[in-house]
């Protein structure tokens, strides 16, 4: 969570601004942007190593006689892996921070190879993780994962197909504890399920083609693992550890003697006290999969995790990873305390919450803080995209404009895109439409990024004097149709992910030009959200980071999540709904995208990929959200990483999917 | 006098009974609940929840039932001493606040003896020298000190401590004494970080004390008493401290009062620009967060503290002042 003082934070800008000389004029040119690069999974029989050997303070343990040798804990199927540079050595504490019991996701995120499946380092392919291996059957009703034999917990306890049907049947199918089935496991309303084939073999089937489901389970999604949906309340993921939860569970025993324990434990009911003994950010005896395990919870003052001794993946010497032996996360409530603290050298890795306007103070302490720092760049379209609701109808004469379409592309080519980059992108990013990057399969072609996303306000002038908005106040705004006052957009900005507020007044100014009026609201965050939920905002700004897979996250492009499609939530309520509750759209346009959508799971990959590219033409050409700046190193595109700190590469995929750090495989990092 | 106390004792409860209902309901104004806060939360993280997930949640924490409902529910737990459980922080609210709540004393009370011991000293001479060179300088820095927001001149004088003395940036532990247990080592690092702290919260204090004490002792010390000791041949100290100063020192006296749950709550913009773990950005940040038993056992203790502090403060003004004292009776 972002809580900071915004007068003091500004001004702290400022102060460092002022040290700030040197500045990258050409990205490329700058010696900060590296080609992709990356540990690479060993597949080939010859190079599995036969033997293993563990960290110093494992084998303390297994003289001690408190842990098995490590030839009993390493699967007879580990995940071999190639590092980056060189083979490392143990040891040592990666320091970084987070900002409170809210952030989560930042530790989820370095444990994320707890997911089935990873992706290699530029996100486009899947590669394996806690699955050995998978396959999609050809009529994509169902895809099969083959476990590794004599995979383990944390604790020790085997890792099985019976993990899956435990979570699917105990957890998932008991409503006491998930209310509603999750998207991810339904196909046209029809609810999948989980079988288990074999001891290391599990299938999940529908009953029609889910060609889907195989990426979902290794990306930001429901089924994406223990770390991710099965702490802060939530109860997806798509296995859990049988064997320690059941004693929590009254089927096991009673709900008497469960209710007890729970209340014993300071807790209302054994659901509660479910929710936290299964959060693995909290509860340091929950065994997990994880690289590290938390043993000082989140909601202390140092966010602790250890070595999981039981971790499967080694390197191709057969060294049991990680090599990296604690990760302790310090608590700042502050942003601009963790950039200060960023530039005295106090972190080994972050990437998390260091903000691109501090660049330049950041590249200036490289020598002092003993750190060098990295560009990477993000392939989502709009770090600041304005998210118009199209389904506003609470102003009947605002809802008519917003549905407009002509209305809506003349607002975009009134904003100068140009200046936004240079002041709050350091020109780093890249100016145009919502779409996705060229370099991604799902791109429609290059021609998408600047259409109706260009500086033209002649034409935006003549389009909108043409829809009937011609008559002007003499301040030289255009007056409303139905009662000639002042045509007035609200944009409800909140300071987060970027400097919103900020922004959305330089835009106020530009549309000046067009005759449109702006007005800036400042919200706070918790209220904008109610608002938007309840299809009672104009326009609102936030980026569309998640959609270089559209499939996956969807919300910020089409109106089809009622929590986050701010560009028609009552379109987005009825589609979700199947037409039980919002409205149902008269835009055929949006009818389209939204069938293409539905139909996106029963494609295989390239025909999913061709309809990716139907429905951002679509979203382009429709601008139901104008995208200012994207593709920039807006968020997790600034690194940094100790000069002491080995095999992290210089650039990888930091895209939603490839859950950032987890793509540049933290567990072969290590200390020179 | 003992049921003149017992009064103000009875008062204070119905107050503290008021405070409870308005806390509540002043948490409760703002639109949304913690759900909402959390789905906003998530979004920012990158991540996303469904409706279905957030009804969960609604249903766990019992967030959907009617305001009075909610309302009992706390108070009888209340009652016996359960203050609930932080919804964003997932512990007991009396751990959470606990955690918190002795680094946040030892912050306040180290300022406030410095606020006082520089600012008593300084008003007395100030006022005594009226005029002087000495009072001049002093006034000067009063000046600054109250002009100067006390943010600001935190974040510089972080910068200041980090380019000059490299002092670490920020909280009140070095990272390798975060977890450690208490020791002698850990403990003087502690007192190293306080130093910080405690001269930003002390400096506007003390400027403020300042110019009250020397405001009051000038009123004094042109009295007709105190020309009349002096013509008797007190010694100028006794003069000085016997009434005048006892006399100008009510206001202390009436602002302990404010500074009970100040001492609790500590500075909640310096913390955060700080990043000390005290009680002031947890209430921030439950009260954005929406986290209901939280900020309802924050406020409730402000509250609470406010009227020991006033029933204190009335007993402290009977003791200095006898004309207090004499119009009771």
């Amino acid at each position: 969570m972002r809580i900071r003082a915004v007068f003091a934070a500004g001004l702290l800008s400022l102060l460092l601004a002022e040290t700030a000389a040197a500045q990258p004029s050409n990205l490329s040119a700058s010696g900060l942007v590296s080609e992709p690069e990356g540990a690479q999974i060993v597949t080939d029989p010859a190079r599995i190593p036969r033997q293993f050997r563990e960290a110093p303070m494992l084998a303390e343990r297994v003289r001690a006689g408190t842990l098995p040798p490590v030839e009993q804990r390493v699967p007879a199927e580990p995940l071999v892996l190639q590092p980056l540079r060189e083979i490392g050595r143990y040891g040592g504490t990666w320091r970084g921070a987070f900002n409170g019991p809210g952030d989560g996701e930042n530790g989820n995120r370095i444990n994320a190879s707890d997911m089935m499946m990873s992706w290699d380092m530029v996100g486009a392919r899947q590669v394996p993780s806690v699955a050995r291996a998978w396959e999609v059957s050809a009529d994509g009703r169902r895809t099969t994962l083959h476990l590794r034999r004599g995979m383990r917990w944390s604790d020790g306890s085997p890792f099985t197909a019976d993990d899956f049907v435990f979570w699917f049947e105990d957890l998932y199918q008991n409503r006491a504890i998930v209310r509603a089935p999750m998207p991810e496991l339904q196909v046209d309303g029809k609810p999948g399920r989980v079988i288990k084939l074999d001891e290391t073999t599990v299938a999940f089937e529908f009953d029609a083609p889910n060609f889907l489901v195989v990426e979902q389970l290794g990306a930001q999604a429901g089924l994406g693992g223990q770390s991710y949906r099965q702490s802060n309340g939530l109860t997806y993921g798509g296995y859990a550890p049988s064997a320690y939860l059941r004693q929590f569970l009254p089927k096991y025993s009673s709900e008497e003697e469960v209710n007890r324990r729970a209340r014993a434990a300071g807790y209302e009911n054994w659901v509660q006290y479910l929710h936290f003994i299964k959060d693995w950010q909290l509860n340091p005896a929950l065994p997990t999969l994880g690289p590290w395990r938390t043993v000082s919870p989140i909601n202390t003052p140092n966010w602790v995790m250890e070595r999981n001794p039981y971790y499967w993946m080694v390197d191709t010497e057969g060294n049991q990873l990680p090599y990296i032996d604690r990760v302790s996360l310090s608590l700042a409530e502050n942003m601009e305390v963790i950039n200060l603290r960023a530039i005295s050298g106090a972190f080994d890795y972050q990437a998390r919450h260091l903000q691109l306007a501090n660049l330049p103070v950041l590249l200036e302490n490289r020598d002092r803080g003993n750190y060098r720092i990295d560009i990477n760049l993000a392939t989502y379209g709009a770090d600041l995209a304005l998210h118009l609701n199209t389904s506003y109808t609470a102003d009947p004469e605002i809802g008519k404009w917003l549905s407009n379409v002509d209305f809506r592309r003349a607002l975009s080519l009134g904003i100068d895109r140009d200046q936004l980059n240079e002041t709050f992108w350091l020109g780093l990013g890249t100016p145009g439409s919502v779409v996705v990057a060229e370099s991604s399969p799902e791109n429609p072609g290059a021609e998408w990024r600047r259409r109706w996303a260009t500086l033209d306000v002649a034409r935006a002038n003549q389009m909108l004097d043409s829809i009937g908005l011609s008559r002007k106040d003499s301040a030289g705004f255009r007056l409303r149709t139905d009662n000639g006052q002042r045509l007035v957009l609200e944009v409800l900005a909140v300071q987060a992910l970027q400097p919103y507020p900020r922004q959305l007044e330089m835009i106020a100014q530009q549309l000046r030009r067009i005759g449109i009026f702006l007005d800036v609201k400042e919200t706070e965050r918790t209220l904008a959200y109610t608002r938007v939920q309840n299809n009672q905002h104009h326009i609102f700004p936030w980026s569309n980071s998640g959609s270089e897979k559209l499939f996956l996250v969807p919300a910020y492009v089409l109106a089809v999540d009622p929590i986050n499609s701010a560009n028609g939530p009552a379109y987005a309520e009825w589609f979700a709904s199947n037409g039980a509750r919002g409205r149902r759209p008269e835009d055929p346009m949006i009818l389209r995208a939204q069938e293409l959508y539905r139909s996106a799971a029963s494609l295989p990959e390239e025909q999913r990929n061709a309809a990716a590219q139907e429905i951002w033409r679509i979203a382009v050409d429709q601008v139901w959200s104008i995208g200012v700046v994207g593709v920039s190193p807006g968020s997790f595109g600034v690194q940094l990483t100790s000069n002491r700190l080995v095999n992290v590469p210089r650039r990888s995929c930091i895209a939603n999917h490839c859950r950032t750090p987890n793509s540049a495989y933290p567990q072969q990092w290590f200390f020179r | 006098m003992l049921a003149y106390c017992l009064r103000r004792l009875a008062l204070a409860l119905v107050t503290i009974w008021s405070i409870s209902v308005l806390t509540f309901i002043i948490i409760q104004l703002p639109p949304g609940d913690f759900a909402d806060a959390y789905i906003a939360q998530l979004s920012s993280s990158g991540s996303t929840v469904s409706l279905d997930e957030v009804a969960s949640l609604r249903e766990m924490y019992g967030l959907g039932q009617p305001m009075h409902v909610q309302y009992f529910k706390w108070l009888s737990r209340m009652v016996v001493g359960d203050f609930g459980y932080s919804m964003e922080w997932r512990r007991p609210v009396v751990d959470v606040i606990g955690d918190r709540l002795w680094l946040t004393l030892a912050i306040s009370v180290a300022a406030l003896i410095v606020t006082w011991g520089l600012a008593l000293p300084i008003g007395i001479y100030s006022a005594v020298r009226q005029y002087s060179a000495g009072d001049y300088l002093f006034t000067l820095v009063g000046f600054i000190g109250l002009a100067v927001p006390n943010f600001l001149l935190a974040l510089i004088l972080m910068y200041l401590g980090y380019t000059m003395f490299g002092l670490s940036v920020g909280g009140l532990f070095s990272p390798e004494f975060e977890q450690a247990p208490w020791s002698w080592a850990k403990f003087l690092d502690l007192l190293t970080h306080m130093i910080l702290p405690t001269i930003v919260l002390a400096t506007a204090g003390t400027a403020y004390l300042i110019r009250i004490m020397r405001a009051n002792l000038l009123d004094e010390l042109r009295m007709p008493y105190v020309v009349t000791a002096r013509a008797k041949g007190l010694p100028e100290w006794r003069v000085i401290m016997k009434y005048p100063v006892r006399v100008a020192l009510n206001p202390f006296a009436s602002s302990v009062g404010y500074i009970f749950p100040h001492i609790v709550s500590g500075s909640i913009i310096i913390s955060l620009v700080l990043a000390l773990p005290t009680v002031g950005p947890l209430l921030l940040r439950a009260l954005v967060a929406q986290d209901m038993f939280l900020a309802g056992t924050i406020v409730l203790l402000l509250g609470v503290l406010t009227v020991i502090g006033t029933f204190v403060s009335d007993l402290l003004l009977m003791w200095i002042d006898p004309r207090i004292r004499f119009q009771i009776h």
